[in-house]
């Protein structure tokens, strides 16, 4: 059998965050509201009503264009109707773009899972609105309007993914990127990250495209990817059985991860494109496309190589800290207001900070526990002002209370017991008070030694520096109780 | 029969309710004491053939607002006893074209498939113009969804008679409105004008159309034919009362992106003005028409009715008199496609317009055994729709079709820029003609009968031979009456001028107004009237 590899598209339909929907002044995000209250005649499309466009559907979509270094956006793009029925479609035809879509062009660089980048070229970028949603419920069909006129960017790769995980890595770096511009919440579960996967195979080495089929709707990363392996697997196995691919469109069964055909492509529609009359071309005109460019933050690919280079962060680390804009913003705000070596800080970061921020559901802005914060609490355990696991229970206070770090250090008591006098005194107690303990170390069982440490730190309620500590007791205990007096 | 408040201008009828002479009831209660004189039985969409006097009545409105026009008149009468300024059109009776929404009232399009819809908004143009003190009477009929030169394809029947003789055709789209306004049973109407569906009806029906430059009114609330030529405009019984109207609707809406976010002149300025070295233009394509034979596709030639060119010079004697320069021989070679070139773009626009009206979510839906969704679909289209409707759809469907759209569609469109290139010449104050405006019939003929020419869509759309070109060039276009016929039938001429230079046509229209205000046919009323 020869070597096969797929050959793998993604169609991508993402879901900008705007505040109303892209033609009329409705709620655009329905998550969880009753069906049919965010409607209105425009978006329900009632008799003679007309769409406006909003600005900032175009403003984020050209944001993105940018982000994913468009070659063209187009001076004077156009929205276009695509004409088909569908209950869930009020107006028997879905404003879209078609012959001059918002942006050409572009790549997205994803990490692959060999270590090695890889390059996916973007054919086309445009704006659209959704449709509604049909519930199939005891043979009635249920019709949810809320969907309608929500904004949609459309995003278009060339054939060049290569397998499933890297189709995997591609949704992985969109997703990140999308959430990193602040366009699009990106969740797929909730269907603001929609994929549809085109695939084929050809033997390795050649370079043809082959008969392939469209796998509609999934949606989750990992459907993605079981879905693709699952139909290049079924591909490969047509082949070898002497048949050929025919051109399909299919589901993906999530529950049974299986593909069922929906349907062959020579019944597929002519949807009779035509320039929507209803709306004016959209002109991004110089001043324009520089406003926005002037909000296109640092993105993150360039940001987790800085990272490593300014830094001297390990790669990993520089990957978990932009996986996230905020939070690579906090770091790197600590980082600034901090004296302290960048990579404790990132410990400090990708450990405590980030469990913080699961456990609390709020972005790294949103934290009580500033950057300035962090910097001091990591100052004060470095300088030996409290012990490190004071530090992350009083990192942890600050978030709770919303005091400064010194405020609760004070109030609570937490500096560190670094007079040594005073633990030598508290050990020789503890050296008292545990005959047998002690006998037990004079027998050579040496470990014991970690079991008087732990009696004085929690005396200390963990305020002493258990390394002192422990050469404290070896002493006492290696000099008969007599410490050198 | 002696004049009524109903007959009264829009300009006299609002000075004398702010003033107190007169109530915006009373001249309520008077629009509908005409209604009840003239108007016949209500159309409807039950089976149709025509009995007793239909064939005498004018059958315009598909439904009376009784109880809300009261409402907005004793409104209006309130705020003149509070001393409050009831607006320029204080107590004017205003009949809507049945393809705007008002809120609260049936929309029908004329079609069976919007039968039982209830409009829950109001267009813009419906909203500024009661905002104004209008009083919306009713809903007048027209062709279904404006697809008519005649309004014999109205679901609801009896169509409308031609208040001039009720045996002929009001003309269409806006015949409802046009023969509202001529038989005194509103004193405005509202209307749109896709291919003339404003200046045809208004020429047929003796009475004053303006079709404003596309994007000066908004299309919000207007039951969308063909979106990039739809216009709005009024109908009214004088130039000056058509101005009142525009210069009410006119302007930037934030409901509708194509409106013009221009500033909308102060129509009144000018108005009275004259003409004085006015270039007025005259083409011999608008007067030996050229159309390809609907069977052979042989180019054939036709000029206007002789007496329509007859009323034309006349005109022209008027224009001249009153100090305009009239510029023969302009030449606008591109009129003769006007007619194919609609054919094409309208309907594929149409029948994507047409595509929200399934049955789903409002109006007409099937109410017999269905066995799936298609069904639904096809059973609620082919029952809901009318012939014209369905005709526009098949021929929409079959000229947007991928592989015949660049043959039809694409090169509609081109054709449509050479039309406008036409005007632009023509307008160009440095081209070769440099014209205020350019003058023609509205109409090739005058009111033909009911019946005479409905079933042949191709003669039909040649009643807009003369009016489809400034759709296509989005141009505004001015309709007055010109005189009349032998048989008493009304005769329009129309003012055809470049981007909005309604200020200009309307001075035009006014100083003919003025000029022939003693030639005896503007004595005559409309038989209805003395049945």
């Amino acid at each position: 059998m020869p070597e096969y590899e797929s050959v793998i598209g993604l169609e991508t339909h993402i879901q900008l965050n705007t505040r109303s929907k892209i033609f009329c002044g409705c709620k655009a995000d329905s998550w969880e509201d009753d069906p049919n209250v965010n409607i209105c005649p425009i978006c329900a499309g009632l008799p003679g009503v007309l769409p406006t466009l909003n600005k900032s559907v175009v403003e984020k979509a050209v944001l993105l264009a940018l982000a994913v270094q468009a070659d063209n956006i187009l001076p004077i793009s156009y929205l276009a109707r695509k004409n088909y029925f569908y209950p869930d479609l009020p107006k028997g035809y879905q404003i879209s773009q078609y012959a001059e879509p918002l942006a050409r062009g572009g790549r997205l660089i994803i990490p692959s899972a060999d270590g090695e980048d890889r390059v996916v070229n973007i054919e086309k970028l445009h704006i659209e609105e959704d449709a509604g949603k049909t519930v199939h419920q005891n043979g009635k069909r249920l019709i949810d309007f809320n969907r309608c006129g929500v904004p949609l960017v459309e995003m278009v790769t060339a054939p060049d993914i290569r397998s499933a995980d890297d189709a995997a890595a591609y949704l992985i770096q969109l997703r990140r990127l999308l959430r990193w511009l602040g366009i699009s919440e990106a969740d797929m579960e909730r269907g603001q990250l929609r994929c549809d996967a085109n695939v084929s195979i050809r033997i390795l080495g050649e370079d043809s495209l082959n008969t392939k089929t469209e796998i509609k709707n999934i949606n989750s990363i990992e459907n993605v990817r079981a879905a693709i392996k699952t139909e290049v697997k079924r591909q490969i196995q047509t082949v070898e059985a002497g048949q050929t691919i025919e051109a399909w469109t299919l589901g993906w069964d999530e529950d049974t991860e299986t593909l069922r055909k929906m349907r062959s492509k020579e019944t597929e529609a002519d949807y009779r494109y035509f320039r929507e009359p209803d709306l004016l071309p959209i002109r991004i005109d110089e001043e324009w496309l520089l406003e926005i460019k002037s909000s296109l933050p640092e993105l993150p690919l360039a940001r987790q190589k800085r990272f490593t280079l300014d830094y001297g962060l390990p790669d990993y680390d520089a990957a978990i800290l932009t996986e996230e804009r905020s939070l690579s913003s906090y770091f790197e705000a600590t980082v600034k207001l901090s004296a302290g070596d960048p990579k404790t800080i990132s410990n400090w970061v990708m450990n405590d900070v980030l469990r913080l921020i699961k456990e609390k559901k709020i972005s790294a802005g949103g934290l009580r526990l500033i950057p300035k914060y962090l910097a001091e609490i990591i100052e004060i355990v470095e300088s030996g002002m409290i012990t490190r696991g004071t530090g992350k229970e009083l990192l942890v206070n600050v978030e709770d209370k919303g005091k400064t770090p010194l405020e609760l250090v004070e109030l609570e008591g937490l500096a560190q017991v670094s007079d040594e006098e005073t633990l030598k005194s508290m050990a020789m107690t503890i050296v008292d008070q545990n005959p047998k303990q002690v006998a037990t170390y004079k027998a050579g069982k040496a470990t014991i030694l970690g079991w008087f440490v732990g009696q004085l730190m929690r005396a200390t309620k963990g305020r002493a520096d258990a390394k002192i500590v422990q050469s404290i007791f070896q002493e006492l205990l290696d000099n008969d109780g007599d410490l050198g007096s | 029969m002696s004049e009524e408040l109903c007959d009264l201008s829009a300009t006299e009828i609002s000075r004398r309710v702010k003033n107190g002479e007169v109530t915006a009831e009373e001249v309520l209660d008077s629009t509908l004491q005409r209604i009840r004189l003239v108007e016949g039985r209500r159309p409807s969409t039950n089976p149709y053939s025509p009995e007793g006097d239909d064939r005498n009545k004018v059958h315009a409105y598909i439904s009376l607002t009784e109880k809300r026009a009261r409402l907005q008149a004793r409104a209006i009468d309130d705020a003149v006893k509070a001393g409050e300024d009831p607006g320029p059109l204080a107590g004017v009776t205003l009949a809507v074209k049945d393809i705007f929404c008002v809120h609260g009232t049936p929309t029908t399009a004329g079609s069976k498939i919007l039968e039982n819809f209830i409009s829950p908004y109001s267009a813009t143009s419906v909203q500024r113009l009661e905002s104004a003190g209008a009083i919306t009477v009713g809903k007048v009929n027209l062709d279904e969804f404006t697809f008519g030169s005649s309004n014999e394809s109205s679901a609801f029947l009896p169509p409308v008679g031609n208040p001039w003789d009720p045996s002929r055709v009001p003309g269409g789209s806006s015949g409802g409105s046009a023969a509202a306004v001529a038989a005194g049973e509103a004193v405005l109407s509202l209307g749109t004008d896709t291919a003339g569906s404003i200046r045809q009806p208004a020429a047929f029906c003796g009475v004053v159309g303006i079709k404003p430059t596309y994007g000066r009114v908004s299309r919000y609330g207007l039951i969308a034919f063909a979106s990039s030529i739809d216009c709005p405009g009024p109908i009214a019984r004088n130039v000056t009362d058509a101005a009142i109207a525009l210069q009410i609707m006119a302007g930037s809406d934030p409901f509708d992106a194509t409106a013009a976010a221009l500033s909308v002149p102060d129509y009144f300025s000018t108005i009275e003005k004259g003409i004085k070295g006015m270039r007025i233009g005259i083409s011999p394509d608008y007067h030996k028409l050229k159309f390809p034979d609907p069977k052979t596709g042989e180019m054939c030639e036709q000029s206007v009715d002789e007496e329509i060119a007859e009323a034309l010079s006349r005109v022209l004697d008027h224009l001249t008199n009153a100090g305009a320069e009239i510029v023969e021989n302009v030449a606008m070679p591109n009129t003769r496609y006007g007619v194919p070139a609609y054919f094409v773009i309208s309907r594929v626009e149409a029948a994507s317009n047409l595509h929200r009206y399934d049955g789903v979510k409002y109006g007409y839906r099937f109410d017999g055994e269905v066995s799936n969704l298609r069904e639904l679909y096809r059973k609620t289209r082919a029952h809901g729709f009318g012939s014209q409707a369905k005709l526009r759809i098949l021929m929409g469907m079959y000229v947007s079709a991928e592989q015949y759209e660049k043959g039809y569609y694409q090169r509609a469109l081109k054709i449509r820029t050479l039309i406008r290139n036409d005007f632009v010449n023509a307008f160009n104050p440095e081209g070769p003609y440099q014209l205020d405006c350019l003058l023609s019939a509205t109409t090739p003929t005058t009111a033909f009968k009911i019946g005479a020419i409905y079933g042949n869509s191709v003669s039909m759309q040649y009643a807009d031979l003369l009016t489809v070109p400034a759709n296509h060039a989005g141009i505004p276009g001015l309709s007055v009456p010109a005189g009349v016929d032998n048989a008493g039938l009304p005769i329009g001429i129309q003012f055809l001028g470049p981007d909005f230079s309604e200020a200009n046509l309307l001075r035009i229209g006014r100083s003919y107004e003025k000029a022939s205000a003693d030639e005896p046919w503007r004595r005559l009323q409309p038989k209805v009237l003395h049945a």
